[in-house]
């Protein structure tokens, strides 16, 4: 019965919330590292496996602040844009990396919108990459 | 005797108490009207928590948090009437707040989305995009109602009023034109733009329009039609001119470009918050402010040396399409 709540009220949000086409998604996440902000930065610059999943556009070293836009043409989200900031912790040998795509979902003409092609969907999706994208660098640093 | 004794005193009492009360309460209405003189406010739509925050722009702080409808985008103010209309994508409807006090006082039910707004020069009407049906709906600001609407090209977007001309002025962003409508809502010229244009603004005799997928801007001459592009940074999304000077939002490089329509050179490109989107100034105080979607929040700079004063937290994904600072 909760499910069942739980889905009806998803589909409600998704319906009237989430229905109009012209709304960039936002996904936004940090992970800690234990390392110095510079060290995090010179880190981010060689790491590789971000380059599959995106081009970069441009490296501020000054702002400590990367641009990318994707390279994969098959997803269920569209215009993506994404900048990865690394920014001072705690303490000096403490990093906060923040992840932030800002993205369009696939269908953007009049409701009704096919399923796989909505806004949750697309957030889902760039959740997918996000998360795990964050914390393998994480794991690349700190055992740098 | 005793008794009516009394009762003069009770009454000189009340009648002092009367008169302070009195004074006091034309002393507030002095220090309201006061207030009101001199204070400019910016309005802010956050989309992703459904409030308008306002910010003090004399004293550079955040003074309130207004709720409204799901999801604000668009809006619009009428400078003497001292109303702010907010477009909410996620509930097809406007709201309506009261600058003097800064209290919602109305919702306005469209069913469809309203995109951007805008007003003409006596404040009379407000136009809004109608993204899904591909309409420019009126509402009458006496009524607070829609009084009206017609038929226009593709996606409407962005939409402004040149005052000159009485012109009602729109992007269809995916149909990549530029449509000029009369104070009757005829057409008078329907013109192509770049990719994808979508923050529109027009002064004296030229229509500006950022085109997202261009990273240009189309400069458009309303006596002879004649049109000239630019670029600019990275999927610019709105523009404003001031003394010949272009003033461009990059929401991909977190940038302003600074543009000299004189020269048709790029004077200075400024750093901004994360993914500035749109933009507008206060004369009076000589600011240039913008929001930044990413950033949640909104960037304040000297309009002359174009240096940053302040970068203030607003809402989640601040945006505020349209005029949204109350001189």
């Amino acid at each position: 019965m909760k499910k069942i709540i739980f889905a009806l009220v998803a589909i409600m949000f998704s319906a009237s919330v989430f229905s109009h086409g012209p709304t960039p998604q936002k996904v936004q996440e940090s992970v800690t590292i234990a390392a110095s902000p510079q060290k995090t930065w010179e880190a981010l610059k060689n790491y590789s496996e971000l380059k599959k999943i995106m081009k970069v556009r441009s490296f501020k070293d000054k702002l400590m602040k990367a641009k990318y836009e994707l390279i994969e043409k098959d997803v269920p989200f569209s215009d993506y844009n994404a900048q990865i900031r690394v920014k001072k912790g705690a303490n000096d040998n403490e990093s906060i990396v923040q992840w932030t795509a800002r993205f369009y979902r696939t269908y953007k003409l009049n409701p009704p919108i096919p399923e796989g092609q909505d806004d949750a969907t697309a957030v889902a999706a760039v959740k997918k990459i996000v998360g795990p994208g964050l914390e393998g660098f994480k794991k690349y640093v700190e055992s740098q | 005797m005793k008794q009516k004794k009394l009762s003069i005193f009770t009454s000189k009492i009340l009648y002092f108490f009367i008169l302070t009360f009195f004074l006091v309460f034309l002393y507030f209405i002095y220090l309201d009207s006061f207030n009101k003189e001199n204070i400019s406010k910016a309005y802010i739509t956050n989309q992703g928590d459904n409030t308008v925050s306002v910010i003090n722009l004399n004293s550079l702080k955040k003074v309130k948090t207004i709720n409204v409808g799901v999801a604000p985008l668009g809006i619009t103010v009428l400078q003497k009437k001292q109303l702010v209309f907010i477009g909410n994508v996620g509930t097809d409807d406007i709201s309506v707040i009261d600058a003097v006090n800064d209290k919602l006082i109305k919702t306005i039910k469209l069913h469809t989305a309203p995109l951007s707004l805008t007003s003409n020069s006596e404040e009379t009407e407000i136009y809004i995009t109608d993204w899904f049906k591909n309409n420019i709906l009126t509402i009458s600001v006496e009524d607070l109602k829609v009084s009206g609407s017609f038929k226009v090209g593709k996606t409407p977007s962005g939409v402004t009023f040149n005052e000159k001309y009485q012109y009602i002025i729109i992007s269809n962003r995916d149909e990549n034109t530029i449509e000029i409508y009369d104070k009757d809502h005829k057409l008078v010229k329907k013109i192509k733009a770049g990719a994808h244009p979508f923050g529109i603004y027009s002064i004296d005799d030229f229509v500006y329009v950022a085109n997202v997928y261009d990273d240009s801007v189309s400069v458009i001459n309303l006596v002879d039609w004649s049109k000239y592009n630019f670029l600019v940074g990275a999927h610019p999304y709105n523009v404003r001119v001031h003394n010949r000077i272009a003033y461009i939002t990059n929401t991909v490089d977190d940038t302003l470009t600074i543009f000299d329509l004189s020269s048709k050179k790029t004077i200075k490109t400024i750093e901004t918050g994360e993914t500035p989107e749109n933009l507008d100034f206060n004369f009076k105080l000589n600011l240039l402010v913008n929001t930044n979607w990413g950033g949640d929040s909104i960037s304040i700079f000297d309009a002359q040396s174009l240096q940053l004063i302040k970068e203030i937290k607003t809402g989640a994904q601040s945006r505020s399409f349209g005029d949204f600072i109350l001189h």
